[in-house]
Order: C-alpha cells, then sequence, then structure tokens
C-alpha cells in the first residue's frame, strides 16, 4: 500500500517540530531592498504577531518590537552592521512576549550580498535560550564568589572567549574576547603559556603559572583546569577550562618548604647556644660544688689546726729554757707547718668565697706602695719590676689583706711564668664602664682596675678556661698548690668585682682585677701589725665559751684559764642559756662558735642578749657563710676570731674587748 | 603598569566600532575571497587600547618566524596605520593564489613583492573605505609599502615617544581555508584620533539607534 | 575597426587581472597598459586610445588627475576609475570628472556594467 503523500500542511508541522528539536524557536528573512520582514509562526508567536502577517510581510523595523528595551541599542548596532556589508550575525538578547515574560534569544543570521557586495537579504534563526542564560548567571555568580575565571580557546583562533572574573584575576579590562597573546603575556618570562597557540599535545591540562598582575604588577600563581573537546564547528578542538588564584597556597607551600630547608641550620645554632649556656651553667654549678666541698673542709681543717697549733702553743709555753733544744725546735717546725696549713686552708675560704672579708676603705696607690719591697724580695732579679698608680685612683672597698695576697699570687705566677727573664707590670687605672662599650662580663660602673702583666710563656684559649678551678696548675707537682687563681677570682666575686684574663701564646699574660669604686670618704690606714705584750686576765672576769667541738672548747677554755680568766663552758647554746638563766655571777664575754648544731652562735648571741645585755659577743669560726654574715661580710659591729687562733691572738682579742667593755 | 588609558569606549561605542570593523573586514574577505578564489575565514575582531610597544608585542611574539606586511596609513577625522601581516613563509604561497596559479615560479618570485602590495591594498582599502563609508566621513590613503622583518619593525614609528603612546589596537585574523595561508589585519590609531572616533561613533549610534536607544 | 583600452595601473598584477577580465568580456579588444599615469598620458598622445581604465591610488599622480586630464584631452572617450577605495567621496569625485567606477579585484562581473556601456558608446560614436 503507497503512502499518502504528505499534505503541506503536515510538512511544515514536521519541519516546525524539526525546528523545535533542534531548539529553534522561529526564522526571519529580511528583504533589506524591500524593507520587509518575513516570518514563520514561532517567530510569529514570540513576537504577538499572526503568522499571516509572517506571510505577507511587514516593515523591517518590526524586527526591533519585541526586543528588550535594554537590548535594543544594541541590536540595532548589530543590524546596522549587516545591513552595511557585514556577513554574519550572531547575538543573545532577550524580547518580551505579549504574556509580560522575558525571554533571552540567540539570534543566529547571514547577510547576503549582491555581486556589487551590497546587502540585499538578511536571514536568521532565534534559539529560545533562556534557561541555559539562568544557568550561566548562576554559574557566573558562582564563578565570581568562588574567583574562578572561565576561558575558551579554539584550536588556531588568535582570540579566546573569556570571563569577566578571568580578566580580573590577570588584572586585565575586562572584555569577552582576548587575544591569546594579551593572555599570555601576563606570564612571567619563562612560564608556559596560560593558554597554548598550537595545539596541546601531550601537555597536561592542569598547570600552575606565576603572573604579573597586568592591572597593579602583583606576582600572583594561578591555576589552570580544563578540557579538550572536539569543536562542532570547525572540526578543530576547543580548549575549555578555567583558571582560578593559589597564590596563598603556594606562598604558605614556600614557606613551609623553606622552614624544612633552614630547619637544621636553626636546630644546630640553637642547640650550639643550649651548649653554650649549659657549658657556662656547668661551670659555674662546678665552681659552686668545689666551693661547697672546700668550704666544708677548710671548717674541720681549721678545727684540727686550732688543736693542734694550740697544744703546740701551750707545749712551747711550758718549756723553759733549760729544755732541751731539739725538742724546742721541733715544735717549732711543727706550729710552721701547722700555720702553713692554715694559709692554705684560708686560701681554700678565699676561693669557695666563704673566707670572712673585713673589707675596708682602701687607697691603692699607697696599698701597691706598701708592697714593693715584699714583690721586690719575692721576684727573681732578672725580672724588671714597674709598679704605676696614679695619684688620681679613687678608693675601693675591699678587704687590703686579701687585695695583698691576691697581687702577689699574681705577680708569683708572673714570675714563674717568665723562666728567662722579662717584665712584670703592676698598674692601676680608673674606668667607667658603660653599658655596650665595655666588655660584657662587666656591668656599668666606676672601678679601679689592677693589672698584673707579665711578658712571660702565656696560654693557650683552653688552659686560660680552666685557670680559675681549684687545684688546677700548670706548675710542676710539688710547686704550687693551684689554688692561686681561684683565691683571686673567689676575692674578686666577694669584692663585688670581676677578674679577666688576656693572654697569648708566646707573649704574656694580663690579669685585670677590677674592683668597684666605694663612696668617697677617707682611706682607713691599714690596720698596724701591733706585737703587744700578752695581757692577763683575772678572775673577776667570766667568760662563757660555747663550743661544740669538745677538743676545739678544751683548748679554748685551758687557753683563757691560763690567762687568769674565770672560764664556765658548755657544748651548745641550749645549755649556755641555762647556764646564763641559772647563775646569778655575771657573765662578761661570751665566745661562741658560729657554727653548731640545733642553734647557732648568732641565734645564741640574740638570746644571751636579751638576758644579759651589756655582756661582749666574740664569734669564733673557721665557716662563716653564717648568720653573722651579710654579703660574706662581718656585719659591723660583730667581732669574729678566725680560726685557727693562737694563744696571742685569742689572748689580745678577749683583753681588747673587755677592755671597751669597761670603759 | 596599568594602561589605563585617557580615553575609553563605553560599551555602546565598543559594539558599534566592532560593527563597524566587522563590516570592513567582511568586505575585505570577501574582496580576498575574490582574489584566491576560495573561502576565507575570519575570527571575531579584538579591540584593545595597549600601547603601541605592546601592540608590537602581542605581534611579535605570537610569531617565531620573520613576518611580511603591507602597510598603509590612513588620515581624515581620525588617523592610524592599518596592517595586512602574514609569515614571510605564506608570502609565495599568497603570491600563487591572486596570480591564480598559471604563473611559473620564477615568475611568481619576479612578482612577489608587487603582488604583494597590490593584495595588500585591495585589502586594506576596501575594509578603510568601507569603515569610513559607514562613520561617513573620508580617509586618506597612502600607498601600500611592503615591510618585512619581527614585529617591532612593522610598528616602528619615527616618533620615538610614540612607541609608549597608547594605541587602539584592532585585531582579526584570517584563514584561506584550502591553501596554507594565514595573517592578521591590524589597525593602530592614536589616543587623539582615538578621541575623534568616539564622537563619530556617537553620530553613527545615535544614527542607528534613533531615540528609542 | 578594433577598439583599443588602455590600463594605467602601478601593479602589474592588477593589470593582470583586470587584462583577464577584459579578455573574457571583449577578446577582440587591443590591451595597451601603462605602469603610470606620465607613461599613460605618453601613450595618449602617440597613438589612438578609445577606452581608459585608470588605478585610483598611484605614486605622484593619483588615477583621478589622471581622468581629469584625459577627459579635457578626450572629452568623448569612456573612462573608469578602479580602486579598493570604494569611499562614497572617491565614487562622487569619479562622477565629477565623468569617469565609470570599478570596485577592485576586478572581476568579469564588475567590469561588465562599465565595459559594455563603454562599447555601447563607441558603436553608436562611429
Amino acid at each position: 500500500m503507497a503512502e499518502a503523500p504528505a499534505s503541506d500542511e503536515s510538512v511544515a508541522e514536521r519541519l516546525r517540530a524539526v525546528l523545535v528539536t533542534s531548539g529553534a524557536s522561529g526564522s526571519w528573512d529580511w528583504d533589506i531592498a524591500a524593507d520587509t520582514l518575513y516570518f514563520d509562526e514561532h517567530f510569529a508567536d514570540l513576537y504577538g504577531l499572526t503568522p499571516e502577517a509572517g506571510v505577507a510581510g511587514v516593515p523591517g523595523a518590526t524586527f526591533f518590537s519585541a526586543i528588550d528595551p535594554e537590548d535594543r541599542a544594541r541590536m540595532k548596532i548589530a543590524v546596522a552592521g549587516i545591513l552595511g556589508g557585514a556577513e554574519l550575525f550572531s547575538k543573545e538578547f532577550r524580547i518580551q512576549r505579549p504574556d509580560g515574560s522575558v525571554l533571552w534569544m540567540h539570534g543566529r543570521g547571514q547577510g547576503h550580498l549582491d555581486d556589487r557586495d551590497r546587502s540585499v537579504r538578511f536571514t536568521g534563526l532565534l534559539v529560545d535560550v533562556t534557561e541555559r542564560k539562568r544557568t550561566e548567571e548562576r554559574l557566573r555568580i558562582a564563578q565570581s564568589a568562588g574567583g574562578v575565571g572561565t576561558f575558551e580557546h579554539v584550536d588556531g583562533f588568535a582570540t579566546a572567549s573569556v570571563s569577566t572574573e578571568f580578566c580580573r584575576l590577570l588584572g586585565l579590562h575586562p572584555a569577552r574576547v582576548l587575544p591569546v597573546r594579551t593572555i599570555n603575556s601576563v606570564l612571567l618570562v619563562g612560564d608556559k603559556p596560560i593558554i597554548p597557540d598550537t595545539e596541546q599535545t601531550g601537555e597536561p591540562l592542569d598547570g600552575e603559572f606565576r603572573i604579573i598582575r597586568n592591572d597593579d604588577g602583583a606576582e600572583r600563581w594561578i591555576a589552570r583546569r580544563g578540557e579538550i573537546v572536539r569543536d562542532s564547528e570547525t572540526s578543530g578542538y576547543r580548549f575549555i577550562g578555567v583558571i582560578y588564584d593559589v597564590t596563598a597556597a603556594k606562598q604558605a607551600e614556600e614557606r613551609l618548604r623553606e622552614l624544612n630547608e633552614t630547619l637544621e641550620a636553626r636546630v644546630q645554632e640553637e642547640i650550639a647556644e643550649r651548649r653554650q649556656a649549659e657549658e657556662t651553667l656547668r661551670q659555674a654549678q662546678k665552681m659552686e660544688a668545689v666551693g661547697h666541698l672546700t668550704g666544708g673542709i677548710a671548717h674541720d681543717f681549721n678545727n684540727l689546726l686550732t688543736i693542734i697549733i694550740g697544744n703546740i702553743d701551750t707545749v712551747t709555753r711550758r718549756l723553759d729554757s733549760s729544755s732541751d733544744p731539739r725538742a724546742k725546735r721541733s715544735l717549732d717546725n711543727a706550729l710552721k707547718g701547722a700555720e702553713r696549713a692554715a694559709a692554705l686552708t684560708q686560701r681554700l675560704l678565699a676561693f669557695s668565697r666563704r673566707q670572712a672579708l673585713d673589707p675596708k676603705r682602701t687607697d691603692i696607690a699607697r696599698l701597691l706602695a706598701g708592697m714593693s719591697d715584699l714583690l721586690t724580695r719575692s721576684i727573681t732579679e732578672t725580672i724588671a719590676i714597674r709598679i704605676h698608680a696614679p695619684g688620681d685612683l679613687w678608693n675601693v672597698e675591699v678587704d687590703p689583706h686579701q687585695l695583698e695576697n691576691a697581687i702577689l699570687n699574681l705577680a708569683v705566677n708572673a714570675r714563674d711564668a717568665m723562666a728567662d727573664g722579662g717584665n712584670l707590670t703592676v698598674e692601676a687605672h680608673n674606668l667607667v664602664a658603660e653599658a655596650g662599650n665595655t666588655a660584657a662580663f662587666v656591668e656599668a660602673g666606676h672601678y679601679v682596675v689592677v693589672s698584673v702583666t707579665d711578658t712571660g710563656t702565656g696560654m693557650t684559649p683552653e688552659t686560660v678556661a680552666k685557670v680559675f678551678d681549684p687545684f688546677f696548675t700548670t706548675k710542676e707537682v710539688g710547686k704550687g698548690t693551684g689554688l692561686g687563681l681561684s683565691m683571686v677570682y673567689g676575692f674578686a666575686k666577694q669584692s663585688g668585682g670581676y677578674v679577666h684574663i688576656d693572654s697569648v701564646p708566646g707573649a704574656g699574660t694580663t690579669v685585670d682585677l677590677y674592683l668597684p669604686r666605694a663612696a668617697d670618704g677617707e682611706a682607713e690606714a691599714a690596720a698596724e701589725e701591733s706585737v703587744q705584750a700578752i695581757e692577763l686576765g683575772n678572775r673577776d672576769e667570766t667568760i662563757l665559751v660555747v663550743e661544740d667541738d669538745d677538743d676545739v672548747r678544751t683548748y679554748t677554755v685551758e687557753i683563757l684559764r691560763e690567762l687568769g680568766y674565770r672560764v664556765i663552758e658548755a657544748h651548745d647554746g641550749q645549755t649556755a642559756l641555762g647556764l646564763l638563766t641559772r647563775t646569778e655571777q655575771p657573765v662578761h664575754l661570751l665566745l661562741t662558735d658560729v657554727v653548731m648544731p640545733v642553734m647557732s652562735g648568732s641565734e645564741l648571741a640574740d638570746r644571751a642578749r636579751a638576758i644579759r645585755p651589756d655582756m661582749e659577743v666574740l664569734f669564733t669560726s673557721g665557716y662563716t657563710r653564717d648568720a653573722i654574715m651579710r654579703d660574706g661580710r662581718i656585719a659591723p659591729g660583730l667581732d669574729l676570731l678566725p680560726k685557727p687562733f693562737t694563744f696571742a691572738s685569742l689572748a689580745a682579742k678577749v683583753r681588747e674587748m673587755l677592755n671597751r667593755s669597761v670603759a | 603598569m596599568s594602561t589605563e588609558p585617557a580615553v575609553t569606549l563605553d560599551e555602546l561605542e565598543t559594539d558599534a566600532l566592532t560593527e563597524i570593523v566587522n563590516i570592513g573586514v567582511s568586505r575585505a574577505a570577501s574582496n580576498l575571497r575574490k582574489m584566491v578564489g576560495d573561502q576565507v575565514l575570519l575570527s571575531v575582531p579584538s579591540i584593545e587600547v595597549v600601547s603601541q610597544r605592546r601592540a608590537a608585542r602581542l605581534i611579535n611574539e605570537r610569531e617565531i618566524t620573520q613576518l611580511i606586511a603591507v602597510r598603509q596609513d590612513f588620515a581624515g577625522p581620525f588617523s592610524g596605520r592599518a596592517l595586512l601581516i602574514f609569515p614571510e613563509e605564506n608570502s609565495l604561497e599568497l603570491v600563487r593564489a591572486v596570480t591564480g596559479d598559471e604563473l611559473s615560479p620564477q615568475e611568481v618570485q619576479d612578482i612577489e613583492h608587487e603582488a604583494l602590495a597590490e593584495t595588500g591594498n585591495v585589502i586594506l582599502n576596501s575594509c578603510l573605505a568601507t569603515m569610513a563609508n559607514m562613520l561617513q566621513r573620508s580617509l586618506t590613503m597612502t600607498i601600500p609599502e611592503v615591510l618585512r622583518g619581527d614585529g617591532a619593525a612593522l610598528f616602528e614609528t619615527r616618533d620615538e615617544t610614540a612607541a609608549d603612546g597608547l594605541v587602539l589596537f584592532l585585531y582579526i585574523d584570517f584563514a584561506v581555508r584550502k591553501r596554507d595561508i594565514r595573517g592578521y589585519i591590524a589597525m593602530l590609531m592614536d589616543l587623539p584620533s582615538l578621541q575623534a572616533l568616539k564622537a563619530l561613533l556617537g553620530e553613527f549610534i545615535e544614527r542607528v539607534v534613533g531615540d528609542d536607544g | 575597426m578594433s577598439v583599443t583600452i588602455l590600463i594605467v595601473d602601478d601593479s602589474k598584477l592588477a593589470r593582470i587581472v583586470a587584462g583577464k577580465a577584459l579578455t573574457e568580456l571583449q577578446p577582440d579588444w587591443q590591451r595597451v597598459e601603462a605602469g603610470s599615469a606620465a607613461q599613460g598620458l605618453e601613450i595618449v598622445a602617440s597613438q589612438r586610445i578609445d577606452v581608459a581604465l585608470i588605478d585610483f591610488n598611484m605614486t605622484e599622480k593619483d588615477g583621478l588627475a589622471l581622468a581629469a586630464e584625459l577627459r579635457a584631452l578626450r572629452p568623448d572617450m569612456p573612462i573608469a576609475i578602479i580602486t579598493a577605495n570604494i569611499q562614497d567621496e572617491v565614487i562622487a569625485r569619479a562622477r565629477e570628472v565623468g569617469a565609470g567606477f570599478v570596485p577592485k579585484p576586478v572581476t568579469t562581473e564588475s567590469l561588465q556594467g562599465f565595459i559594455s556601456g563603454a562599447a555601447l558608446r563607441l558603436r553608436s560614436g562611429k
């Protein structure tokens, strides 16, 4: 059975169905010469015109009648292009439906020219792109909110379609179409193009680029993601993609990388600093520990030496002149040995800074002048000695005996460093240390610096670092105690000053003693070494001896009784206080050890004075880091008899105090 | 760093200029099509305000090879320079195309320079003349000149300071579908001209859009 | 009697193209070519020329000037300006000197109007 021939109507219907499925919403044919517009029924429907008008034709300007006023100017310009001879028409614009709704249309048209290149016809299709436009709008909002720019480039074209956000990201003025070269010109030299000029062959579609943003010159990182699709119109390829700014992420990455790279160096630096600090701390702790140790040993030594010296003393005094001279000589030798031991103990205490200093306002120039004879005698003739102290030196507040001792020690060390002769210089000068311009170890302030300089063998830095350690010595075994410099160190520290050694191997050594300046005032004359006749006491004068070491107490009590005093004794503070409370008889002097278990000498003194306000108190100690000490110095008004004491020194001190009391 | 132009075209003016260029270029393409007897493809014109130096770079960076260009300067209410540019290796192919493949290789060589000048003349003249007609003004045009060199040489200017001056840079590339010929039509206008052009575009819009714009 | 047509164009290519179109339209016509306005004037002075096709855009002297001079010499000769410069103003000036206008590139179609008009005039003028 043959098919019935299709009617015109059904052909038109089928054509319309095809156009609708292909997305076309209407078509027009504009006869330019006749100024007449023809259109199909879909176009008529969109424009609110009758299909009959489309067939019969309407004036050309009707084309603009349904176009939204906002787009009308733009469309008139575009159509003017076609009327003027342009060939292609491709525009998007809004039309207003008769029902008031607004639709987005894509008009795609063609200008037809005659053989003189004049436009004669303008034909085209309208396609409803409202849905796409809405999607695009949503996409545009999403993209600008997310800082995502889009591009589309047809392979071989010199231009690319871009979004506003795309332009913004690269700092280009907003445009819908940009030359590929303009886009790639923002790249830093050497980077791969954001949009390749030629077909991508194996290049990854994802990439990161460094750019100089065109508007503000900022250097940024831009990431690109894209896809290659086959272009339906040109049978070439389209590269469609997005770009976005990844500068912040890149910078964070960079910082992290740098951090990792420099981590090792920074750790090492830190470790070195810590080591340095630890080294310093360890040295200080070592000195402190040695100080404790030596202090403790010295304390016990002093007690023992007190007994030894006391007993030798006693025996010596009891030997009459007719006795065996050899026994007398032996006793003298024993006493000398004990005295040397006492001197050694004294140095140990000086180092451990537990030596009780007796600071006085001291004129160093005068002190050095007084030492000149001693120095000359101590130093061999092959060494030239020069002592220099200007007259305007400030006074310092130090224990003059200890200072002499320190200078002597340094001079002896200098001598030993110059076995083949050389120059020894002892000089002093004033120094104002200001923060920042003096050596780091010196605090800002006024100092008198005493320097002892030799031209001897010198020391390496390693040796210099250790010279203050007790028992460290460069000398041969038996030639020195190794306590000289540590004693100097302890003395300087205890006096509120510093010691600094400057030494060059082969060139010599300078030791500087920094002593803080004293408040102005007359220097006190150094205590005269007075050899007085031993004055005896009498039975009216009562002395209370408190000492926990039985041997020392026995020795002390014996001496005092021998001197003629009435003596009562106690082995601790509590007993002593008991005696003072019970007895009615006067007690003129309390002689007490400082360090005792349970109750210290100073506590005892305070409580005893409460009972007997007129009673004199004399402390004895071989170890005086005690309650009677303030900053290592004897509190003013307190009397201290250092251990080991001799018969003569005890006799003199007791007599002096009792006489003062009577006066 | 920023090339914020002193004179800017608004959206409508840019649309108008694009259309006018489109018409001119359509005419030019139509003429080229007649000359080579083959379809000519055009890109959407790109319109930018850039420095002259940068315009040179835009061309230069794109082409590694030497370029050949036909240059024609124009003067009138707005003045500038129009260029037909293509890679040097395309030159003989273009000459063969416009001479209808009837000449021997030697003849093609002999006529090359002169044929290029005439081709440029036809294309640039028709483009510029169409634009002048659309804007209802007349332009005078110089005799076409054939140049060889890189981008910088093609855009060189006698006035040293002008290299930094801003220009309106129009740029359309074309390709002859069946032959290995591609190139660009570029147009440069300096800023005083741009101002005049803006006024003319205003008139054009007025004429085309009328009152209900 | 044969017709002689003068083609004045400084472009050899343009002369070839115009010649080709002409051959198609009027195979019997004699063609004489000149590369400049001066050369064109020499030829007009030395031999009989019936029709002239003149390029507008030439160095030294442009086609409109040459057309004006020829018009003074030969008030009746059919003359056409050929140019790609299709500005309305150029077309108007061509009309002023009594010349036709043929846009470049010259094709058989674009040349046909002028040539057939010229042939008609030459026949009627005899």
